[in-house]
């Protein structure tokens, strides 16, 4: 059972001038795990990776490989952990093969050169980054993607069977961020163990198979991505209004991060719509910190999705039938009890006429029309109809005007 | 391409060095021809008889010349040595032998066994109090820099000026109370030369420099790691800090033997690594044996300007070697602030 576990650590703290950086941190890393450590810039991310891997030397206890880490020397512990820094400023002009080689030093002995052997690997090592092209090129005349592939074949060439990677996406193009996840994911997937250090949450959750989240030095939550990132985690750690949902186009976990937004204004307001024309109306009532309710949506509207995202209340009935009496009573006890309601540029049909009828409940109403309400009428002209007498009692705003009718 | 240019350069340089020490020997007032010159060599190695040359020539090639040359090649090659793998170690291109305190330690020693009236008693007192003063010097720089068993390497560079300053100024005060002959002796010291070396000199720093100059070359895989940055290099197992501290050891005792014969000779140890880094790139497996030659190479030249330039009086090869690096530091300085450095 322990041979599967590649660091134990226990009772972890480390501390500069009696400010505690890191507090006692427990973990058990096994092998073949791909860990994200997550956090707020200054919660202690890239401490902890470098108490691990001993370049910082923390109390505690830290097991790498069944080793105490105080019982390996430097060039031991490059064997068995490699570490790719972040922002690596190499300013000698070394060719990109030399600062590969340069991952093999802990297993060549002072007095020897690079082997055959040596060679070998760094240029598997480059094969595997896609850098073998640029072998002969200083490593200070290559682009910053490049770079960085390069410096992780370095990594690689070191053999080790654990990796850190200490936030590898900093500083790239959004083209180049998830090539070092893809090959970590691929490594772990063949028996390498990886604890990155993640500062995109939606890399961390698409990834690594644990994550941990630390905040001012501790960790405060860890375990499987969706256990971790949690809406309450992550306001927690972050000290803002953090969503998670999983985006529907691309199945994964996404985030939605916002500041606290301080007000008194907490007047309820009461959002008519469906068929995706609510979404952004909601969000912005949300970020203005209203007390924000919505309906009727019917079962797999991308509007009822936004609601539970935001976690307002909202009022649902089945699709492709007429909205049920009970949902009709709900929506209306809604409406009434809101200072204002807005009405979305939706469009009407049968199942949802009772939707502009429970508009006319509404003390206050704005209607949002972005197009010809005609055009949105598929009810041959009933819904017109209704739509009209609303009109007349309500400001009629556009989604680009509708912060100022607020 | 690189493969080649290492397998050759090397030896290169070593043809090089040879003939400019032939060349070097048979220039003077006296002037001796080279095959002369060759046979005088080759007869003291035993490998010839003993003719196709004067008597006097053999004086003055054996007893005069060769040491002197030789102790060029000696301290040059410390000097050059010493300053590349500094210049790796601190990654500061400024970065040059005066910068672990040695000169100025080697200068209060120098002036304390003048002062005392010992150099002027033993041929041996001058280098030997100079040596200590170095080492001490560099010992107190090095313990003031120690943090937590490392060295901080900014703590170090700003205790080395600072010492520097303070030693400079017990030198100056030890100077302004002794004799006029005295003064003149250290000034005529402080500028560097190999005026009085003898073989004897030679003998003397010859193991030191050879051993020091040997071992720092054997550290050029880890500096070229060391130059990643400390982190960096820590991580692929360099262990930076018991490195850094067998450098400095090495690197003062080699500068130490180098200076307490000859006095403080600048910018050798400044401007040789440079050129070789522009001519060869940052690999220290190249540099360091190429920096070490070509210091021989420069200050035998060197001191050969500064024995026919105003002949018959003869300067000090410290103000050669300073009329070349002072220009060149200029040019690398604006250079460095064309490129937006931080000098």
């Amino acid at each position: 059972m322990t041979d599967n576990i590649a660091i134990e650590i226990s009772g972890l703290s480390f501390s500069i001038n009696r400010t505690d950086i890191i507090k006692d941190i427990n973990l058990t890393v096994e092998k073949g795990e791909f860990i994200g450590v997550i956090g707020p810039n200054g919660s202690g991310k890239t401490t902890l990776l470098k108490c691990i891997n001993g370049i910082l030397k923390p109390s505690g206890h830290i097991t790498i490989n069944q080793h105490n880490r105080k019982d390996l020397s430097t060039k031991k512990m490059a064997r068995e952990i490699s570490f790719m820094h972040q922002n690596t400023t190499i300013t000698f002009p070394f060719s990109t093969l030399d600062v590969v080689l340069m991952g093999r030093y802990p297993y060549i002995r002072k007095f020897a050169n690079e082997g055959k052997k040596d060679y070998k690997i760094a240029e598997k090592c480059m094969e595997y980054t896609d850098t073998l092209s640029l072998k002969n090129k200083p490593i200070t005349q290559i682009s910053g993607g490049e770079k960085q592939r390069v410096l992780f074949a370095k990594v690689l060439a070191q053999e080790a069977n654990i990796l850190m990677l200490d936030e590898p996406t900093a500083n790239l193009d959004i083209t180049h961020q998830e090539q070092i996840f893809k090959y970590a994911r691929e490594l772990c997937d063949g028996g390498k163990t990886v604890i990155a250090a993640v500062h995109d949450l939606k890399i961390a959750a698409r990834y690594c198979s644990k994550l941990v989240l630390l905040n001012e030095g501790k960790i405060i939550a860890k375990g499987q991505p969706n256990e971790v990132l949690t809406s309450d985690n992550l306001s927690r750690a972050y000290g803002v209004n953090a969503l998670v949902y999983k985006n529907r186009i691309t199945g994964l976990l996404d985030f939605y991060l916002h500041g606290y937004e301080k007000t008194d204004k907490k007047e309820h307001i009461h959002v008519i719509g469906g068929g995706g024309s609510s979404s952004g109306v909601i969000r912005q009532l949300f970020e203005n910190g209203f007390l924000v309710t919505a309906g009727v949506f019917a079962h797999g509207d991308s509007d009822l999705e936004s609601a539970k995202v935001f976690g307002i209340e909202y009022t649902e009935s089945d699709p492709f039938t007429d909205i049920s009496d009970e949902a009709m009573n709900k929506n209306i006890g809604m409406i009434e009890s809101s200072y204002l309601t807005i009405l979305c540029n939706m469009p009407f049909g049968w199942q949802n006429m009772k939707n502009l009828e429970a508009a006319k409940h509404a003390d206050k109403l704005v209607i949002i029309e972005d197009d010809d309400y005609k055009k949105r009428d598929f009810t041959d002209g009933k819904a017109t109809k209704l739509y009209n007498e609303l009109r007349k009692n309500a400001v009629i705003v556009t989604s680009a005007t509708l912060h100022e009718a607020i | 391409m690189k493969r080649f240019k290492r397998s050759w350069i090397i030896p290169l340089m070593l043809m090089i060095l040879a003939v400019v020490i032939v060349v070097a020997a048979s220039i003077g007032t006296v002037y001796v021809p080279i095959q002369s010159i060759i046979r005088i060599i080759l007869n003291k190695l035993g490998l010839v008889n003993n003719s196709g040359f004067e008597p006097y020539q053999m004086a003055i090639i054996y007893s005069v010349r060769l040491p002197r040359v030789l102790a060029a090649v000696l301290i040059g090659s410390a000097l050059a040595t010493t300053g590349a793998v500094l210049q790796g170690m601190f990654r500061n291109p400024m970065a040059d032998p005066g910068i672990i305190g040695v000169s100025s330690g080697a200068g209060l020693g120098a002036v304390t066994a003048i002062a005392l009236g010992l150099s002027a008693s033993s041929i041996f007192y001058l280098p030997l109090f100079a040596s200590v003063g170095a080492l001490l010097a560099a010992l107190i720089i090095f313990v003031l820099s120690l943090r937590g068993g490392k060295v901080a390497v900014f703590t170090l560079i700003l205790s080395g000026i600072a010492v520097s300053t303070f030693l400079g100024a017990i030198t100056s005060m030890i100077l302004s109370f002794t004799s006029k002959d005295n003064v003149h002796e250290f000034l005529f010291w402080s500028m560097g030369n190999l005026y009085s070396i003898r073989w004897e000199s030679v003998q003397l720093v010859f193991i030191p420099i050879i051993i020091g100059v040997v071992i720092l070359i054997t550290f050029a895989r880890d500096l070229n790691v060391m130059l990643l940055g400390e982190e960096e290099a820590q991580s692929v197992g360099v262990n930076s800090s018991k490195i850094r501290m067998l450098i400095l050891i090495v690197a003062s005792i080699t500068t130490a033997a180098a200076v307490c014969i000859s006095g403080p000779i600048s910018f050798v140890g400044l401007i040789v690594p440079h050129i070789m880094r522009i001519i060869l790139g940052p690999d220290h497996r190249l540099l360091l044996p190429a920096s070490a030659v070509a210091g021989a190479i420069f200050l035998v030249i060197c001191d050969l300007i500064a024995r026919i330039a105003f002949a018959p009086i003869e300067i000090n090869v410290g103000i050669i070697t300073s009329l070349v690096g002072a220009p060149y530091f200029l040019y690398l300085l604006i250079r460095s602030r064309r490129a937006g450095g931080v000098f």
